[in-house]
């Protein structure tokens, strides 16, 4: 195989699953590239990636938001209430004096999700700002790093795996945060499935090759 | 004309000069922002994002194996101490993760049974064994003719992994919802042990690097 220079290796994806080479070609605006030995999905053209993503992000940051500041669920027992927001799991995981848990908790269910999407945000502002070009690197870098982290998803299946177990006990309520956190995992679902970071990668070169070559130009 | 013909054939002849040949087997993938690289042996860093791709693991799989055995190391605990401690009207009882599996089964909640059993014992034992498997078979030609997928094998670890994390959210639930003053749960040594062991075989599973793989295939 012949190249021109290095950065003709950008036309070329090796699938994340199974480790094929492949050579991107162009392809319809909303349309998807697959695999052709295990059929992972290896990469989506959408032309108004940054604008999608920066609605999503912000939408999932505000429901992150509504998720830790009213209670998750209410629970009865005895005549006594009591309820739980996202902050008082961890929070009280360390007055237990379990501190490793519970910084591992913490970091797992609030500090990164929170950081990706704060990421997200700064990412997609950029990207459409055509500015900081070190930066947006930088946070993509970061991104990639913290990514496998997040584990919202897997909080909002053990909050109702809890409930179950207390099912006899106590009677539960289910409280707002409780769907501001389901919508939020959804959107983070949704956004880890279809906004795969080489394509925010690829925007972005395609964003700063444009404006170095006007730049030239002018 | 004819002299825009010959600029143009020399210009090709440059372009000819300048390009690189590169076999198809040398080209990697950026663990971190997924370019293709060419692998320029010992020392790569990616063109795009600058990040080293082979210098702290430089076809080693030591730190793989060092996490791997911490998380071995702390899943023995994890089994033996008890995960949640109920204090109810002075009482204590402490159950372990198969013995709060084991009372589930018993009052009837089978998938949440089932549901703790794989999130909890099942998946980390199995991640161990795949790891295991993984990292004997980039050293050892072990099961190189037989038709599995590695890569596959390993994303599948990659994503099942961080869900044996649930045993230790639902503990941690719990322990924050219950807070009465004649009941109360609060987290065992083994909820410890625990996040640790997932901690490590997580930082195991990053720290293996897939192109091992691809040199034992």
């Amino acid at each position: 195989m012949k190249l021109e220079n290095e950065d003709a290796l950008d036309d070329l994806v090796i699938c994340h699953k199974c480790h094929t080479l492949h050579k991107e070609i162009n392809i319809q605006d909303g349309s998807k590239a697959c695999c052709r030995e295990c059929g992972t999905v290896l990469y989506r053209y959408d032309s108004r990636l940054a604008e999608h993503g920066l609605a999503l992000s912000i939408a999932a940051l505000i429901f992150f938001a509504l998720a830790n500041f009213f209670p998750l669920v209410k629970i009865e027992i005895l005549g006594h209430e009591q309820f739980i927001t996202i902050p008082k799991t961890f929070v009280s995981l360390f007055d237990n004096g379990f501190y490793i848990v519970g910084l591992i908790c913490s970091f797992l269910i609030f500090i990164f999700p929170l950081m990706i999407f704060s990421i997200y945000v700064c990412l997609f502002c950029l990207l459409k700002l055509r500015i900081g070009e070190t930066l947006s690197k930088e946070l993509l870098i970061l991104l990639s790093h913290i990514m496998p982290w997040s584990m919202s998803d897997i909080f909002l299946i053990s909050i109702l795996v809890a409930l179950v177990k207390l099912i006899g006990y106590a009677q539960i309520h289910m409280g707002i945060a409780f769907w501001a956190l389901m919508v939020f995992v959804l959107l983070d679902l949704y956004m880890t499935r279809t906004m795969h970071i080489s394509e925010i990668w690829m925007l972005r070169k395609r964003i700063f090759l444009k404006k170095n070559r006007k730049e030239k130009s002018a | 004309m004819d002299v825009e013909k010959k600029n143009l054939f020399k210009k090709e002849q440059e372009r000819e000069v300048c390009m690189i040949e590169v076999k198809e087997d040398e080209l990697i993938r950026c663990p971190v922002c997924e370019a293709v690289n060419i692998d320029k042996g010992k020392e790569n860093k990616c063109r795009r994002c600058g990040s080293a791709i082979y210098k702290h693991r430089t076809f080693q799989t030591e730190k793989s194996w060092a996490y791997l055995i911490t998380a071995i190391i702390a899943y023995i605990p994890a089994n033996l101490y008890p995960m949640l401690i109920t204090k109810q009207f002075g009482t204590t009882e402490g159950s372990t993760i198969l013995g709060g599996v084991l009372m589930l089964w018993e009052h009837g909640s089978y998938p949440i049974a089932a549901i703790i059993f794989f999130a909890s014992i099942v998946i980390p034992v199995l991640k161990f064994l795949v790891l295991f498997y993984l990292l004997i078979s980039v050293k050892y030609p072990l099961g190189k003719d037989r038709k599995v997928n590695k890569h596959k094998l390993y994303y599948l670890t990659e994503v099942i992994g961080p869900w044996s994390m649930i045993d230790v959210f639902v503990v941690a639930i719990l322990a924050a919802l219950i807070h009465l003053a004649n009941i109360e749960i609060v987290a065992g040594t083994a909820a410890t042990a625990f996040a640790l062991s997932v901690f490590f075989t997580l930082l195991a599973a990053h720290a293996f690097d897939t192109r091992l793989i691809k040199e034992n295939r």
